[in-house]
C-alpha cells in the first residue's frame, strides 16, 4: 500500500493545507513536501490527529493523499492532488497583486 | 438600469449581517460544517481546489462603471487580483478567505450587488441577451422581465430548496444570444397572435452528464401571466421532481421521464389554479420596472464618420477588430463593441483589477457608463459612437482586451477546469491556451468564419462543450487527462447538442486533432460562406473520423 500524507482546507483562509506530526506535536504546512507520510498504524495517528483539527475548527474535510517520495520531499502521485498542492499550472492574470501560488510561496499554515 | 428602493438595500445589509454573524460562529466552532455549508452556499461561497471561491452575481449581465469598479477593489483588496466571468454572466473570486467575506459583501451591497442565490438548489441568477435594449433584431427589451424574474425569484420561500439548481433566460431577439434553449427554463419575446409581444416557453433544456434542449411547452404566453406561469412550472417541478438521485434531479430529467405533453398538462392545470393571483402582472406593475431600462438619451447622429472610414481603409488591424469585435446598434451613428476576454495572455474570462477599473472608465468615457456579460465570457460596452471607435480601440488593445476574435476560432469559452474546480478531471485553461497559441493567425481565424470552440474539465460541462460547433470534454482514464471531441453543437436558435466522435485523444494530441477537424472543414466546405456548422451537417462526420482516426 502506498505512502499517504493528510490533507485538508484551512477553515479561516480555505488554502490547502497538509499535517505534519513530529514527536506528537501537530501542525499544518502548505507544502506538501514537508508533511508526515505514513501507512498503517502511522496512518491511523494521523487520521485522528486530522480529525480532531477538523473538531477543533483549525481545518476542513481532511482525507488522506497518496504520495510518492522524491529527492526534495513528498510529492502527490495523482494530477489532481499535485495541481492542489502545487497551485494551477497556468500563470494568474498578470497584474494580479499577490506573489506566486506555489507551495513554496504560500504561507506556513 | 434597475435601481434599488429602500427596501432592497435594508433587506440586503440585513443578509450581510446575518451572514457575518453565520460566518463569527463557524469560526467560534458554534456551527460545524455541515450547519455552515448551506449557509455559505446561499450567499455563492464554495470551497474549491486551492481555496473558497465567491460567485458574485451580475443580475442579467448588466453592470454599472461604479460597480465594475467595486469589482476591480474586491479582486484586489481581498482576492488575488483578478476575477472570472462565468457563462452565466457572473463574476468569481478564486481567493477569499472565510473571515473576509461579510466584507466583500458590504462592499457588494453598497453598489447594489450581492452572491445570494449563485449557488445550492434554488433560482440562480437570471440571464439574458448582453445586446438587450440595443440590438437591431430585437422585438423587445427583455431586461424588465429578467428584472422582474429576480426580484420574484429572490429568496421566494417555496422554491428555496428545489430539487436541485434552476436557471432562468430571457432573451427578446430573433438571435439567441443567450443560450435559452439550455437552460430550465427559456424565455423568448415573440410577437403574438394578437399582436402583443408575449412568451414562447421552454423548460428542460441543460447540459451536464445527460444534455437536453429546451421544449416548447407553451407557443405563447402573455406577458402578464409570465411569473404565474413560471410559479406553475416551479411548482410541478418541486413537487415531482427527484430529489434521490442527485444525476436525476434536474427539470429536464422530469420533463423527459413524464413526456412533454403529460408536463404541459401538469403545468396548464396548476396555472389554472393561480393564474388569477396575485403574482398577475398588471400593464402598471411592467410599466413600473420598463421605466429603469428606458432608452438613454441618444444623439441623433449620422452614420457615417470620416475618420472611421479613413481608418477602415488605412490600418489594416483596426479595420479587422472593427469588423470582428463591433455590431451595429440600432441607433443611428453608435455601435456595439465587444471587449474581447480571449487574448492569448490570459485565461479564457479572466480580467485584472487594473483592466476592471480602465473599463470601468471607459464605460464612463464612451457608452453610458454601462458594461455587459456575455454567457460566451466577454464583456460588451453598448452605446459607442461611431465617431469614437478609433479613440476606444487604441485604448482597448493597450489593455489587451482587442483581440479581433469575437464568435471566431479563438474566441473559447472554457472552465475553470482542474486548474481551479474541485469536481473537475481534466485542465481546460491550457488546453485553450494552447489552442489559441497554435492558431493565432488573424488570417486564419478570419478565413473559418463563425466558428466555436467550448471546453469543459468534466462531465458538469460547465464549459457548454455540448452546444459548441467544437466541443472538447476533458476526463481522467487511468490516471491521465484526456479529451473527447464533439462536432456540430450550437447553443443559438439553431440549438442542437454536438456528437462525440470517437475515442478520447491525449493531452499532447488534442490541438493536433482540432487541426484536422479543421482542415476537413476548409477542404470540403462550398464556398467561404458555408460555416463550419453548415459545413458538418451537409458532410456528416465520415470525414472528420476518416481524417482523425484513420
Amino acid at each position: 500500500m502506498a505512502l499517504q500524507v493528510y490533507t485538508a482546507s484551512l477553515l479561516k483562509e480555505g488554502l490547502v493545507a497538509y499535517l505534519c506530526l513530529e514527536e506528537g506535536a501537530a501542525s499544518w504546512t502548505s507544502d506538501i513536501r514537508e508533511a508526515t507520510a505514513g501507512d498503517g498504524d502511522a496512518l491511523t495517528t494521523l487520521k485522528i490527529t486530522a480529525e480532531k483539527a477538523e473538531q477543533n475548527n483549525l481545518v476542513i474535510a481532511p482525507y488522506a493523499v497518496d504520495v510518492l517520495e522524491t529527492d526534495s520531499g513528498w510529492k502527490a502521485s495523482t494530477k489532481r492532488e499535485q495541481i492542489r498542492a502545487e497551485g494551477p499550472t497556468v500563470s494568474l492574470p498578470r497584474d494580479a497583486s499577490t506573489v506566486s501560488i506555489t507551495a513554496a510561496g504560500r504561507q506556513a499554515a | 438600469m434597475y435601481q434599488y428602493s429602500e427596501q432592497d438595500h435594508q433587506l440586503l445589509l440585513e443578509r450581510v449581517e446575518q451572514f457575518r454573524g453565520q460566518v463569527q460562529r463557524r469560526l467560534k466552532g458554534q456551527l460545524s460544517e455541515d450547519e455552515f455549508k448551506q449557509q455559505r452556499l446561499r450567499n455563492g461561497l464554495y470551497l474549491q481546489l486551492h481555496a473558497y471561491m465567491l460567485r458574485v452575481a451580475i443580475p442579467y449581465g448588466l453592470l454599472s462603471a461604479e460597480q465594475m469598479r467595486t469589482l476591480a477593489h474586491i479582486a484586489r483588496k481581498y482576492d488575488k487580483g483578478y476575477g472570472h466571468f462565468s457563462t452565466r454572466q457572473n463574476i468569481q473570486y478564486n481567493w477569499p478567505k472565510l473571515e473576509d467575506v461579510p466584507d466583500i459583501l458590504d462592499d457588494l451591497a453598497a453598489v447594489e450587488m450581492h452572491a445570494i442565490q449563485t449557488s445550492g438548489n434554488c433560482i440562480r441568477n437570471t440571464t439574458s441577451d448582453p445586446l438587450a435594449g440595443v440590438a437591431r433584431d430585437e422585438h423587445e427589451d427583455p431586461r424588465p422581465y429578467c428584472e422582474l424574474i429576480r426580484q420574484w425569484s429572490t429568496f421566494h420561500p417555496e422554491f428555496n430548496f428545489l430539487p436541485r439548481k434552476f436557471k432562468i433566460a430571457v432573451t427578446g431577439a430573433i438571435g439567441d444570444r443567450a443560450a435559452v434553449a439550455v437552460h430550465d427554463i427559456g424565455l423568448k419575446l415573440v410577437e403574438g397572435p394578437d399582436g402583443n409581444n408575449g412568451f414562447e416557453v421552454y423548460v428542460g433544456g441543460g447540459l451536464g452528464r445527460t444534455p437536453m434542449i429546451g421544449k416548447l411547452i407553451r407557443e405563447y404566453l402573455p406577458k402578464e401571466d409570465m411569473l404565474t406561469y413560471l410559479e406553475a412550472i416551479l411548482r410541478v417541478y418541486n413537487q415531482l421532481g427527484r430529489r434521490d438521485n442527485l444525476y436525476k434531479a434536474r427539470i429536464k430529467i422530469l420533463v423527459h421521464e413524464t413526456g412533454e405533453e403529460k408536463f404541459r398538462e401538469l403545468v396548464e392545470a396548476e396555472w389554472q389554479k393561480i393564474k388569477s393571483t396575485g403574482l398577475h402582472l398588471r400593464e402598471q406593475d411592467i410599466q413600473r420596472i420598463k421605466d429603469f431600462f428606458n432608452d438613454p438619451d441618444y444623439e441623433n447622429l449620422a452614420d457615417t464618420d470620416t475618420e472611421f472610414e479613413n481608418m477602415l481603409l488605412s490600418d489594416p488591424e483596426f479595420a479587422r477588430w472593427a469588423d470582428k469585435n463591433t455590431e451595429l446598434h440600432k441607433q443611428s451613428g453608435y455601435r456595439i463593441v465587444y471587449l474581447s476576454l480571449k487574448s492569448a495572455n490570459q485565461p479564457p474570462g479572466d480580467v485584472t483589477a487594473d483592466q476592471m477599473d480602465a473599463i470601468a472608465d471607459l464605460a464612463d468615457k464612451y457608452s453610458l457608463g454601462h458594461i455587459r456579460t456575455t454567457h460566451r465570457q466577454n464583456l460588451v460596452l453598448s452605446d459607442v459612437k461611431l465617431k469614437d471607435l478609433v479613440a476606444l480601440w487604441g485604448e482597448l488593445k493597450a489593455l489587451d482586451l482587442a483581440t479581433p476574435n469575437y464568435n471566431h476560432l479563438t474566441d473559447i469559452i472554457s472552465c475553470p477546469g482542474l486548474d481551479y474546480c474541485a469536481l473537475a478531471t481534466a485542465r481546460s485553461i491550457p488546453i485553450s491556451q494552447a489552442i489559441t497559441e497554435r492558431f493565432d493567425s488573424y488570417d486564419f481565424v478570419n478565413d473559418l468564419g463563425d466558428l466555436s470552440i467550448n471546453i469543459s474539465g468534466c462531465i458538469n460541462a460547465c464549459g457548454h462543450h455540448h452546444v459548441a460547433n467544437i466541443g472538447i470534454l476533458g476526463v481522467n482514464k487511468k490516471g491521465e487527462e484526456v479529451y473527447q471531441l464533439t462536432l456540430g453543437g450550437s447553443a443559438r436558435e439553431d440549438a442542437s447538442i454536438g456528437k462525440i466522435i470517437g475515442p478520447a485523444f491525449d493531452a499532447d494530441q488534442i490541438v493536433d486533432a482540432i487541426g484536422d477537424v479543421l482542415s476537413v472543414y476548409l477542404e470540403n466546405r462550398e464556398d467561404p460562406e458555408e460555416t463550419f456548422l453548415t459545413a458538418y451537417h451537409r458532410l456528416g462526420q465520415a470525414p472528420f473520423k476518416e481524417k482523425l482516426y484513420g
